[in-house]
């Protein structure tokens, strides 16, 4: 028998395990790219099982397969053209009703399918007992019990997904059955698309229409608009009828049949004393522990980052720079050695050591914290003060990322759930002091003024997050979405999970930013060796000296900064010939510098990240209202301080 | 808050008190959500979550300050908006 290629699709709720079945059945061999045109994650992989070379594909953790999100049309179109071979609808036992809410909709997709009945640990804990062959005859699809996390059942659900592609027959689904008169129109319209080539099911598309589906509605009334004009009349009737909408009215009818075999299929006997999870989510949810249990969770995660990154960054510098008399040998003080290890070999040193030893534990931590459910716990407790900048909850996690490194937390906007406030919450996020900025705010300000003023400047730094995040939210269209966020049980996270999600964080960090940094920091060698960098300090010192009162050579500092924030500080040590600041800039200018430090312009890797998620324009404009906003500030607090001091 | 007949009350969500049940009798639509592009955003999100009319709804307890609200609903463990969770009617028996 020749080696044929299949190809299975892994689809279910968010947080079932998913991701932790689909590292089990590929392991290394997978890549993490973008669905064509889109900013949603499309996961690939790769097994070779039974001679057969199977190509899985993840896709995203999604609710339902109606249109609220990107993620569910992406999804349901991937399914119904794409066709894979078998669908793995991965179910939690722990919530089977509204798991099986979706299975149901995959169903109706009429797609071949066998369901991982997964996380029965769990479901067990909750005292929640199911009977899978009872489940397999209510679906009528094979249901395999799995515990992915331990990688029980993942062989026989494999196994199973490949016999039931051999046979070539997949075994009926049960029939997804409706009210008496809706089951009469969703036939009508049926009726009407019969004959029509599409690629959706007649009766699902019927369906679709009845339910008032955008994507469907659009696509049919491409091939005939009168389709979809009788499809809503029949709404209407229906909605007359039940005093619904007609959407409700099946998804109502649908959540009933879900229900019922969650029913017949499960035994719910609580247990007499509260597993040990739910303790846990009171405990870190309640209003006067909720509080004090985060906060120190977040300074030790911070500690533990700063300390770890602080350490390797030095370590990396050392080893790296001891590169550079080799590379003089080599070279020799000419030009092009010049151009070579100050343009190009000191950018891919700023951004190995100053970048991946703080993003590294960042993004370890971040998903130790996401695979055990405590951000979502972080969320909630946050919503209502970031509330008050227009996003909800979810978007104080990619804040939080903020203060180690920018670039991780714009890429970490994506958990927002539209684009207006993916943009806004990256937008926010480039103001808060990274890592870099906190060495020029404790280095000058709290070493040579005191670390109250450094305090001052923090907080003056998030009332200015929260000014402009509130003026960006009245600015930019759109209404804002409240929290709607599933709280799923607590588990311990899975290492290899959470190393491999990091390593596609970093790899896909060093994939954007360094050929950025590179670039950035060989045009600016350039200008150095060619002198034209003094005659641009010259030509920028109205806005320097005359405007926020600084020395000429901050001009430069600032350009460089650019490359990464703490070099301006680092410049400027080297272009004062000194590291005892307090002889050569006043208290003021300290202060102002900062100031303009901390706001003037997101640096290169993240202006590289933005580009990424947002394109061009958006990061175009961010980029030149945090200059204008920054010069402002810092000459009003010049003349202000002068008042002051 | 409308009284329906003597046993039953009509109110939003966020009336409940903490560990109390109701049963959802609609959602409210919000201020100006159709023909914002996306018509049918977040009832059409609450009811794919199992909030449909007639579904038994517990709220286990809301975050301070006017935070979101945690229920249960189907067995799973929802936080709500405030404002999101305001728009969800329920019905009561008569405390």
């Amino acid at each position: 028998m020749t080696k044929q290629k299949l190809v299975i699709a892994l689809a279910g709720n968010a947080n079932v395990g998913k991701s932790v079945i689909f590292n089990h059945l590929t392991g290394l061999h997978q890549h993490i790219g973008n669905w064509p045109g889109k900013t949603v994650e499309r996961a690939e992989g790769t097994l070779h099982f039974k001679g057969y070379t199977i190509d899985v594909v993840d896709l995203p953790g999604i609710y339902s397969l109606s249109t609220y999100s990107l993620e569910e049309v992406i999804s349901r179109k991937y399914i119904a053209i794409e066709k894979p071979d078998v669908v793995i609808n991965v179910v939690d036992a722990s919530v089977l009703e509204r798991n099986l809410f979706f299975t149901l909709q995959l169903i109706e997709l009429e797609t071949p399918m066998i369901i991982a009945l997964n996380q029965m640990d769990i479901a067990k804990k909750k005292g929640i007992e199911i009977k899978p062959e009872k489940l397999e005859k209510l679906l009528g699809a094979p249901v395999v019990p799995t515990v992915a996390t331990k990688g029980v059942g993942i062989f026989q659900l494999l196994e199973r997904a490949v016999d039931m592609i051999e046979k070539g027959r997949p075994p009926t689904p049960v029939e997804v059955k409706y009210g008496e008169e809706v089951e009469e129109k969703i036939s009508q319209v049926a009726k009407m698309l019969k004959g029509i080539q599409f690629w959706y099911p007649p009766r699902y598309a019927a369906i679709k229409l009845l339910e008032g589906d955008e994507e469907i509605e659009r696509e049919v009334s491409r091939i005939n608009p009168e389709i979809v004009s009788a499809a809503k009349k029949l709404a209407d009737q229906i909605e007359n009828l039940h005093g619904h909408p007609c959407s409700t009215v099946i998804t109502s009818e649908r959540y009933e049949l879900a229900g019922c075999i969650a029913r017949e299929a499960q035994r719910i006997v609580p247990p007499t004393r509260p597993p040990i999870e739910e303790r846990l989510h009171t405990l870190t949810t309640h209003r006067i522990t909720g509080y004090p249990i985060m906060v120190s969770s977040l300074l030790f995660m911070f500690y533990f980052i700063f300390a770890f990154g602080g350490y390797a960054s030095e370590l990396l510098n050392k080893s790296l720079y001891g590169l550079q008399s080799i590379l003089t040998g080599l070279f020799g003080t000419t030009l092009i050695g010049e151009l070579v290890w100050g343009g190009v070999i000191e950018g891919i040193i700023a951004g190995l050591t100053i970048a991946l030893p703080y993003i590294i534990p960042f993004y370890v931590l971040l998903y130790l914290l996401e695979d055990s459910g405590y951000l979502s716990r972080i969320a909630f407790l946050m919503d209502n003060v970031m509330h008050k900048i227009g996003l909800h909850g979810k978007a104080f996690i990619p804040m939080m990322l903020g203060y180690g490194c920018n670039v991780p937390a714009c890429l970490g906007c994506r958990i927002m759930e539209t684009e207006r406030e993916r943009l806004l919450a990256a937008f926010v996020t480039t103001l808060v002091p990274c890592a870099a900025r906190t060495v020029i705010i404790l280095g000058l300000v709290g070493q040579f003024i005191g670390v109250q003023w450094a305090f001052v400047l923090y907080i003056f730094n998030l009332l200015v997050i929260f000014a402009l995040g509130r003026i960006a939210f009245r600015a930019l269209p759109g209404e804002s979405t409240a929290l709607i966020m599933e709280m799923s049980s607590y588990k311990i996270p899975q290492l290899k999970t959470v190393l491999k999600e990091t390593w596609f964080r970093v790899a896909e960090f060093i994939k954007v930013a360094f050929p950025l940094i590179v670039a950035g920091s060989l045009t600016l060698k350039a200008a150095e060796v060619s002198g034209l960098l003094a005659h641009i300090a010259n030509v920028l010192s109205p806005v320097t000296v005359v405007w926020l009162g600084l020395p000429v050579i901050t001009g430069i500092t600032l350009i460089f900064g650019v490359l990464r924030k703490e070099l301006t500080l680092i410049m400027l040590a080297t272009l004062l010939g000194t590291t005892n600041f307090a002889q050569v800039l006043t208290p003021v200018q300290m202060i102002v510098f900062t100031l303009v430090a901390m706001f003037y312009i997101p640096c290169i890797a993240t202006m590289a990240a933005l580009v990424r998620e947002f394109g061009w324009k958006k990061t175009v404009f961010i980029t030149a209202f945090e200059i204008f906003f920054a010069i402002s500030l810092g000459g009003i607090a010049f003349r202000l301080l002068m008042l002051i001091i | 808050m409308q009284r329906r007949d003597s046993e039953k009350l009509e109110m939003p969500l966020t009336t409940l008190r903490n560990g109390e049940t109701g049963t959802v009798t609609s959602i409210r639509a919000g201020g100006g959500g159709r023909g914002f592009g996306r018509g049918w955003g977040f009832e059409q999100r609450l009811m794919d979550l199992g909030l449909t009319p007639g579904t038994k709804v517990t709220v286990v307890k809301s975050a301070p300050f006017h935070g979101p609200v945690e229920i249960l609903v189907r067995g799973s463990r929802l936080a709500l908006g405030r404002g999101m969770a305001d728009k969800i009617l329920v019905e009561i028996e008569k405390r």
